[in-house]
């Protein structure tokens, strides 16, 4: 039940100082351990063009978050990020399932493919039997 | 793959069945786009814009199924990749 994994992806006003962002950074992780999570893996991606303009503006500051734990941290999160003004949009994505699932395709194809080739392995000693009684 | 055999109706199958040249030519050419089954990763990414890109033409929509030529399945996903990606304005809703 505790396991999930989700990716918080926020954008921040471009304006606001680094030193903001970092220390909101820090209250996040703080926050997700004093809940019983963790945050396994925090990307600055740093000022980038949107593609298409938020509040009148053309950039946005970008951080993402790999968070593991049970969802009550992300309600947390997202309650402060709302609140946020320097925020000015967010995104969370549950991520666990779908790449349990990549996982398991990718596992099917392997099996399939490892049965495949037995299968031609002992299909060619076959030929060679036949052609050793025909002669 | 039984269910790759109604992808596509090509002009050349049905040449020697008996039917009209001319009835042939007057034919709209709308089968030829579809391009054969494609290969898509297990996970989709919905940060990987330069994957999601190539099923985005240039104003911006998402390319329909009877173009890109993808199964049902996994144009649900991607759709959903992009969809994602739009809200974290990573790709324009449209483009000019």
């Amino acid at each position: 039940m505790a396991n999930r994994t989700y990716e918080v992806m926020y954008i921040a006003d471009p304006e606001t100082a680094d030193e903001t962002i970092a220390k909101l950074n820090e209250a996040v992780e703080k926050l997700v351990q004093t809940e019983g999570g963790s945050v396994v893996r925090t990307d600055d991606i740093g000022r980038k063009r949107m593609a298409y303009q938020i509040n009148k503006k053309k950039e946005g500051y970008y951080v993402l978050f790999e968070i593991e734990g049970s969802g009550q941290e992300i309600a947390e999160i997202e309650r402060r990020m709302r609140v946020n003004d320097a925020i000015i949009r967010y995104m969370t994505v549950r991520v666990d399932e779908d790449r349990k699932s990549a996982e398991q395709k990718r596992a099917k194809r392997e099996n399939k493919a490892n049965k495949r080739a037995s299968f031609r392995k002992s299909g060619s000693r076959d030929e060679t039997e036949t052609a050793n009684n025909a002669r | 793959m039984a269910d790759n055999d109604r992808d596509t109706v090509e002009v050349r199958d049905i040449v020697n069945t008996g039917v009209d040249q001319e009835f042939i030519e007057k034919m709209p050419r709308r089968f030829q786009r579809r391009r054969p089954r494609q290969v898509v990763p297990d996970y989709i990414d919905w940060k990987d814009v330069d994957y999601l890109k190539q099923y985005i033409p240039e104003r911006g929509k998402i390319m329909p199924r009877r173009i890109s030529g993808i199964s049902a399945k996994d144009q649900r996903r991607i759709s959903k990749a992009i969809k994602r990606a739009r809200m974290m304005a990573l790709l324009p809703f449209v483009a000019d």
